[in-house]
């Protein structure tokens, strides 16, 4: 188990630097900097400018700047929020996307799994079928719409929820949080459905009913944990569909989240503030499978071996 | 027939739609109605009312779906042609290439890849041709997938091991024996595809990195509508339930594909 | 008073009837089994009077004086959990791969209500089925163990709340060929120590004629004849049951004759296989060392093992479809490259037929061309019409008719579909067969007409084979050398009957006893 861990993280190192440099080279092939505001700045302050953050020197030498104080847990300055270090802008959208992210997650778990659930006891009949159809249309939702969609309902006709902003107790998260976790919720759904649909077929279920055991003794104690793996293998690709969600989300709420700073940064080429929001969410995203790794280890012993 | 595939029925009336309504309606996606901005729905000539510009929404619409399926189309046919390339060769090759190759596609599966896109459009410029490249270059891992396990299970199947007996030479075990019976998955992956493509293609023309100006997709249009939804709900009610429903009908007839072929 | 009572058991499925009047009787301490061929009603009638197979019955069960006809889904899982016990063909898959040993036998011995057992309780319930190191076994999860450990747990867990009958279906069919005595002996001892009543259910009548009190012979969802097992097979009554003895290849029967041999066509010296361990891992797994062997014209050797010995690996790499690391393979003293080396020519002299017909027919493709695909690659001056009348030649020889060449595969029963593999193999006008395990996945009296089929072609065409397979007694139809092969390595090999005769090493014992 522990040498499982120990393994992820030494290829997890390679393959966030591999993913730094690899978007460190791609901002400063763009053309255009991060100087070029509405009226060209005259050369002699673009050249100070350029000198100031380190600019003027190869590209080689800059990535291997970077990559050594970002070592030191330094994400250098921004280059368009000329006052605030790359650090400061982060330590402030970590906690909201961080918040929106995980709760959206164990939103999505709970009503996933438990409608996965009933839709599987209940295989073939009508609940099932309708469980699983609004799963479908769930999965099928983009937070681009159901966004503006569910401000819209609820923010300005119903005015219930706040439309924008972290104001007033936590309403706030209401809105970005459903929008986010609906298709994960629907995905959930449709996966767990399956699991236990393959797995009340199995033969070691057929050893539990042999024992008498009842039905519920045996979907709980039998069927749910293999039924639950490729939910477990789900939960790497659904993290990294999170954080492209939670862009859009903290864009139509106007949160000041890492996914706005982050288009915000790739807009205006903020080198060090792109490159440190990619940064954080590849090593979000690697911590995130190491932790499904763990799960499905507990799901099915056959897997701690890997 | 027509009940049973119903989600099919709507997708191809929907398609015939798009592709016909340009030809009947006097204004064009891009041409402004100074008479008429912000005009309400079933006004003069105008079925489904004007945007804030003055621009006629149903001509919009039907342009929007146009380039949200033909980018869709493009890149899933992409992600096709590079999943099948890069997963028929790991399974048939095998062994510590075949572990090489899928680590690759592994790793790339963790990688918050929406983002590199992103910087890719930044960097490159907004072309629609670099958009389905783009996109296509993303969703190719899970055909890579579906493609390598298919083509392992067949390898060691009988019936390649008696072709190769029988004197087949490889290439044509492959064309003959393993492509025919791959396709059928394939086929249904690719239809699955699509409205990932979809959903892709608008999330980054709704940021505004997608498709451009004077064109238009489903994405913009929600991103205008978003805009302007307290002064026009519409805008933002249409090309959002036009995108969600080409969405479900897709996922559903995919679904159903892929049911039946694995 | 029997223990178990079926009288009149009628079973169907969707309105389907698929067992129709089966009246047996277990009796206390003895073993009544079920022999049919797949597709015979013998699992269904063992398993759907408790409620594990969907399935309506009617008709009287009656296990220990409780009459079960008319039970609801609560009386049966009390009828499973006091008083049966269970065990399954699939030992891999039985077992909850998420739950330790030690609670799934806890959890089987408390299903009568039992209070929780002490460890040291649960230790020796495993020692009884024959497991050694059981302290540690308890932790271990079901994967760790091999199959034959794990069908000696599920025997352990179906006893462990001392059931009054215990049912299993195919306990031994999954196993491999050297274990399948020693469960069956098992399963005799604690029948013998605790009184327990044992309905069996087997494929197999050879195997389970010397453990069966009672035998019940079972052909599409009806009893064909049921008596004492002894008399039964020394006199059976019926014409079905005949021929399934008839069928059944026994080392007892009389030895047969075979076509003489010629000159030497193939031999190998010292071939090894080596394959590289799976992933990044270093180290490589060594199937096949050295191993010589010879066949002459007209001569058929059988190699024999256990399943993982290598036998299969070794098919394939002189069949010219797997891969070969050291030593050299001759043919008529010329040597034959290995794998995608060989030229077309030299893959017609050897064809392969598989253990699994259906799979090894491509689903996509009509019966005539897979017949045909040798010929469009071996000889390629042949017309299409040329091949589609070779191909209806080599369907009669194969006891076919015509009207098979336009068929899909996936409609063929699977004697049929082995036909349909050996006409593709024979097409080419080979001089050797390699059959990997080619009866076994058949019923018997299906195998046996398959052997027959090729021991006529061994005759009339003068070919030769390599008989690939764990069965002993199928081998001695046809075979005049047999080779056993034990971790990759020939162990002992000699004429046939010499070595049925007197076996020189262990596991050449166990296989002899198994068939």
């Amino acid at each position: 188990m522990l040498a499982l861990i120990i393994r992820r993280l030494m290829t997890a190192i390679p393959t966030l630097l591999l993913i730094i440099l690899a978007s460190f080279f791609l901002m400063r092939l763009a053309p255009g900097g991060p100087f070029d505001g509405e009226r060209p700045l005259d050369p002699e302050t673009q050249a100070a400018l350029q000198q100031t953050y380190g600019l003027d020197k190869p590209l080689w030498e800059q990535a291997w700047l970077y990559v050594s104080r970002l070592a030191q847990g330094d994400f250098g300055p921004s280059l368009v929020y000329r006052d605030f270090t790359v650090s400061e802008l982060v330590a402030q959208g970590l906690p909201i996307s961080l918040t929106l992210g995980g709760l959206a997650i164990l939103l999505a778990l709970v009503i996933g799994v438990t409608a996965g659930l009933c839709a599987a006891v209940q295989a073939g009949k009508m609940v099932d079928k309708s469980i699983m159809m609004l799963a479908t249309v769930a999965t099928a939702l983009p937070t681009f719409v159901t966004g503006p969609a569910l401000a819209l309902f609820f923010g300005l006709w119903m005015g219930i929820l706040p439309v924008s902003g972290t104001g007033n107790g936590l309403s706030w998260l209401v809105m970005p949080v459903v929008a986010l976790a609906l298709p994960v919720a629907g995905a959930i759904a449709k996966l767990t459905r399956a699991g236990l649909a393959t797995v009340l077929q199995q033969d070691h279920i057929r050893t539990a009913r042999a024992r008498g055991l009842p039905e519920t003794k045996i979907l709980f104690k039998h069927g749910l944990r293999p039924a639950l793996v490729p939910v477990a293998s789900y939960l790497g690709p659904a993290a990294a569909g999170l954080l492209t969600g939670a862009v859009v989300v903290e864009t139509v709420f106007g949160l000041p989240g890492l996914g706005r700073y982050f288009v915000q940064g790739a807009l205006n080429r903020d080198y060090p503030l792109v490159l440190g929001v990619v940064t954080l969410y590849a090593g979000l995203i690697i911590l995130f499978n190491l932790f499904a790794d763990l799960i499905y280890g507990w799901l099915d012993p056959r897997m701690r071996e890997g | 027939m027509v009940t049973r595939h119903f989600p099919l029925v709507i997708i191809l009336v929907i398609v015939g739609l798009a592709l016909l309504l340009p030809l009947f309606l006097p204004w064009t996606y891009d041409q402004i109605d100074w008479n008429a901005v912000r005009a309400p729905a079933f006004s003069s000539s105008h079925i489904l009312g004007t945007d804030e510009l003055g621009r006629d929404r149903l001509a919009r619409l039907a342009s929007g779906t146009q380039i949200t399926l033909m980018v869709a189309m493009a890149a899933a046919l992409v992600s096709l042609l590079v999943g099948i390339a890069w997963g028929a060769t790991a399974g048939w090759v095998g062994g510590r290439v075949d572990e090489a190759m899928m680590r690759f596609v592994d790793g790339l599966y963790a990688l918050p890849f929406m983002f590199i896109v992103i910087l890719l459009m930044v960097v490159f410029g907004r072309s629609i041709l670099l958009v389905f490249i783009g996109i296509g270059l993303v969703e190719w891992l899970t055909m890579a997938r579906v493609v390598r396990g298919q083509v392992m299970s067949l390898k060691e199947r009988p019936f390649i091991l008696a072709a190769e007996a029988a004197g087949t030479p490889p290439l044509m075990i492959v064309i003959r024996h393993i492509l025919p019976n791959i396709a059928g998955v394939a086929l249904a992956y690719l239809m699955l595809t699509v409205p990932q493509v979809v959903m892709v293609e608008s999330f980054l023309s709704f940021l505004g990195l997608g498709v451009q100006e004077p064109l238009t997709s489903l994405g913009i249009l929600v991103k205008e509508g978003a805009d302007d939804m307290d002064m026009a709900p519409l805008g933002l009610l249409l090309p959002g339930g036009l995108l969600v429903v080409i969405l479900v009908c897709l996922t559903i007839e995919g679904e159903r594909l892929r049911d039946h072929f694995s | 008073m029997s223990l178990y009572s079926l009288r009149n058991l009628s079973i169907d499925i969707a309105g389907k009837p698929l067992v129709e009047n089966v009246s047996l009787d277990v009796e206390p301490g003895k073993c009544t089994a079920i022999i049919g061929a797949s597709g015979s009603g013998k699992s269904l009638t063992c398993l759907t009077p408790f409620g594990l197979t969907p399935g309506v019955t009617s008709g009287e069960i009656i296990l220990d004086g409780v009459n079960l006809t008319r039970a609801d889904r609560y009386q049966m899982r009390q009828a499973r959990s006091q008083h049966t016990g269970f065990v399954f063909q699939q030992p891999m898959t039985a077992l909850t791969p998420h739950l330790s040993v030690g609670s799934q036998l806890q959890e089987a011995a408390r299903q009568a209500g039992a209070s929780r057992l002490s460890r040291h309780e649960l230790a020796q319930m495993l020692a009884r089925v024959g497991l050694s190191r059981t302290d540690e076994r308890l932790d271990q999860f079901p994967h760790r163990l091999s199959g034959g450990e794990r069908q000696r747990v599920m025997i352990a867990a179906a006893i462990a709340h001392q059931p009054k009958l215990l049912v299993a279906d195919e306990p031994t069919s999954a196993l491999d060929a050297s274990l399948r005595a020693e469960i069956m002996d098992l399963l005799d001892e604690l029948r013998a120590e605790r009184n327990l009543g044992l309905l069996l259910v087997s494929h197999d009548l050879a195997s389970v004629a010397r453990h069966a009190d009672q035998l019940v012979v079972m052909e599409k969802g009806r009893v064909v004849e049921t008596g004492p097992a002894a008399s039964l097979i020394a006199k059976p009554r019926e014409d079905y049951t005949k021929r399934l003895i008839a069928a059944i290849p026994r080392l007892e029967e009389a030895a047969p004759t075979l076509p003489a041999v010629g000159d030497m066509l193939l031999t190998t010296r010292d071939v090894c296989i080596v394959f590289p361990r799976p992933g990044w891992r270093r180290g490589n797994i060594r199937a096949v060392s050295d191993v010589s062997i010879e066949v002459r014209e007209g001569e058929a050797l059988a190699i024999v093992g256990g399943s993982g010995s290598g036998k299969s690996t070794l098919g394939r790499a002189i069949a010219g479809i797997g891969a070969m690391t050291s030593g050299e393979i001759r043919w008529r003293n010329e040597i034959l490259p290995g794998r995608r080396k060989r030229t077309r020519e030299k893959y017609g002299h050897i064809q392969p037929v598989f253990q699994d017909p259906i799979a090894s027919l491509n689903p996509q493709w009509k019966v005539i061309d897979i017949i045909a695909e040798p010929l469009r690659n071996l000889r390629p001056e042949f017309s299409k019409a040329e091949r589609a009348r070779k191909a209806k030649a080599v369907l009669q020889e194969v006891d076919l008719s015509e009207d098979m060449l336009g068929r899909s595969p996936t409609s063929l029963s699977g004697g049929q579909a082995q036909r349909i593999a050996i006409a593709r193999a024979i097409i080419a006008k080979p001089e050797l067969l390699v059959l990997d395990e080619a009866t076994s996945a058949l019923d018997a009296l299906v195998g046996a007409e398959i052997l027959r089929l090729l021991s006529r072609l061994q005759r009339e065409n003068r070919l030769s084979l390599i008989f690939i397979t764990h069965d002993i007694a199928s081998a001695r139809r046809v075979c005049h050398r047999i080779a056993v092969l034990e971790e990759g390595r020939i162990v002992e090999t000699g004429a046939m009957e010499d070595v049925i005769a007197s076996p020189q090493q262990e596991i050449t014992q166990k296989l002899i006893a198994a068939s």
